[in-house]
């Protein structure tokens, strides 16, 4: 119950809460009667912003829980992993080549793209790839796509290069509906087609082995999340921008929040922690600083790079780093 | 258990690793209904040889057969209604209780969309039974004991209720009265309802107590097959282990019993 409490106040807060606070009567006003003052803001700053926020942080969330149940590792995750990278290096391309493509297709086959190279990479043949060379070599191309990307916006002309920046380090900025719609789609269709995998990721929760024994053609249920999971993440990267460790965080901290135990309530959980997670660094990014707007990629940083250095500290406690 | 056993052979069957070849041209029966022991020094493909005959690895020439079927040809799901297999040292995911894991082994009998019937619970109920774990169902496996852990992995494999059972050392990590404890639930199973068991063993005196036949390998392959008393020698010791011992009748059971020089 605190998750979904949780997420009603936080959305509350990012409504009432910027530039200009609404105070609570307004805020009433303006959302379910649509007049005075606050109803502006709502509708066309605030509101989309909130829900842009909402549907990429859900799938971004859903993105990480389904790789690490996959890989029964929790450094698994498309941002780490450097998909997310790759899915913006893929926007960012067609952007600057001024390319009119449906930008969500342009993210997920970035993001295909740089899956498929890190499983490649990481392959040797005749035995298993393990998880933490997958993180590994995504870490690294994830660096390398980034540079890319730096090269790339060096070409662009000032002014789109400072937006392509602010961009690329995850923003929320000038978010409208169709943004919040387009991820909001996308997130539903690809969490019903995760429904439809999770018996086969209760399986290879197991393990390869058991899974396989049990009758699963592991492989083929293997590609099939992890395609799942890249593109849900890269239908994020699209309105939102390549936003580090949201993906990384969302599940962990949602199974300690929720208490949530089987498989599927945990993927839920992580979806609605990833929700969470997204609405209030957007929040602090915007409010935080009167006057200042952070893009919401700092804020996720600040919170997501000490995560990381305590999950690291972690695994090593436990002996599995 | 409605049908009888089929059996599971190999034939010219050949694993291991690009140009190493652990096992090469290994012609081998497991007889149904019996309990068999794969046994060998480290790095013979004991192991190799388990994953071989469940499919999880597969082999780089001949085939395993099982009823005369090519396993390879077969339906996964199909597959494992016929033969379950415990890999070594799995490992649960986190927060899962003994009831919920069992319950998964009951996947090659689901239909994608279909519930979980009486049936389904009646199989695990029993399964739960078999390895004494009734009581524990609904605890968490993080909160057991090693021996109770390797009892819950063994109720999920007896849960997919096949007539052919593999395991892969699934005594290594737990103490002596937890070894006999497993061996003594295995051969139940077996000798209750005729189910094939086969199981890669370290220790070769408890190998030689709870299973009717041996598969002993050594370095170059295949050393000897058949029951205890004719596998377990000196010389077969010898060559497979390069281990000097003395074979001595079991003062208890009569069988052989191996001690080391």
């Amino acid at each position: 119950m605190v998750l979904p409490l949780a997420l009603l106040a936080a959305v509350l807060a990012a409504l009432a809460l910027g530039e200009v606070a609404l105070p609570p009567v307004t805020l009433w006003h303006g959302l379910v009667a649509g007049e005075g003052p606050g109803a502006f803001t709502l509708r066309v700053i605030r509101g989309p912003r909130v829900a842009t926020a909402l549907g990429a942080g859900a799938a971004l969330g859903l993105s990480g829980g389904l790789f690490q149940a996959l890989f029964r590792n929790p450094l698994a995750a498309p941002d780490l992993m450097g998909f997310n990278a790759g899915a913006g290096l893929a926007v960012l391309l067609a952007t600057a080549a001024g390319l009119a493509l449906p930008m969500p297709l342009v993210a997920a086959a970035g993001g295909l793209a740089a899956a498929a190279a890190v499983a490649l990479l990481a392959w040797r043949p005749g035995h298993a790839t393990p998880v933490l060379a997958l993180v590994l070599t995504g870490l690294g191309l994830g660096f390398a796509l980034s540079a890319a990307a730096s090269v790339v916006m060096l070409a662009l002309p000032l002014e789109q290069a400072a937006e392509a920046q602010r961009w690329l380090t995850g923003s929320l900025a000038a978010r409208g509906w169709h943004h919040a719609g387009q991820v909001a789609l996308l997130a539903s269709g690809l969490a019903a087609l995760t429904a439809l995998q999770m018996r086969a990721l209760g399986l290879l929760e197991l393990g390869v082995p058991i899974a396989t024994g049990l009758g699963l053609a592991a492989g083929r249920a293997r590609l099939a999340i992890a395609g799942t999971a890249t593109v849900l993440a890269a239908a994020a990267v699209a309105v939102a921008g390549p936003v580090p460790f949201v993906a990384l965080m969302a599940a962990p901290l949602g199974q300690r929040l929720s208490g949530a135990r089987r498989p599927g309530a945990r993927l839920v959980a992580a979806a609605v922690t990833g929700a969470l997670i997204m609405v209030l660094a957007d929040l602090a990014a915007r409010a935080a600083i009167p006057g200042v707007q952070f893009p919401i990629g700092v804020m996720t940083g600040l919170l997501g790079a000490p995560y990381l250095m305590w999950r690291l500290a972690r695994e090593m406690t436990e002996q599995r780093l | 258990m409605s049908d009888p056993a089929p059996t599971l052979a190999t034939q010219d069957l050949r694993l291991g690793y690009r140009e190493r070849a652990v096992i090469d041209g290994l012609n081998l029966s497991f007889p149904p209904g019996a309990v068999t022991a794969i046994l060998g020094p480290n790095g013979c493909g004991k192991s190799t040889l388990l994953h071989a005959l469940a499919r999880l690895a597969p082999p780089r020439a001949g085939r395993v057969t099982l009823g005369g079927e090519d396993v390879a040809r077969m339906a996964p799901r199909a597959l494992a209604r016929r033969l379950a297999i415990l890999p070594q040292s799995p490992v649960a995911p986190e927060g899962i209780t003994v009831a919920e894991l069992v319950r998964r082994g009951r996947a090659p009998w689901r239909g994608l969309l279909a519930p979980f019937s009486a049936a389904d619970a009646q199989a695990c109920a029993e399964a739960l039974a078999a390895v004494a774990m009734t009581g524990l169902a609904e605890r968490p496996m993080a909160e057991l004991s090693g021996g109770q852990r390797q009892r819950a992995w063994v109720a999920l494999v007896l849960a997919q209720a096949t007539p052919l059972l593999l395991l892969d050392e699934p005594t290594t990590f737990l103490d002596l009265p937890h070894q006999i404890e497993l061996l003594a639930l295995l051969r139940r199973r077996n000798r209750a309802a005729g189910t094939t068991v086969i199981a890669v063993l370290h220790d070769l005196n408890l190998a030689a107590r709870f299973c009717d036949h041996l598969v002993l390998l050594g370095p170059d392959g295949l050393v000897a097959e058949g029951p205890p008393d004719r596998v377990m020698t000196e010389a077969a010791l010898m060559r497979a282990f390069g281990l000097a011992a003395r074979v001595l009748p079991d003062p208890v059971t009569g069988g052989p019993m191996v001690v080391p020089l």
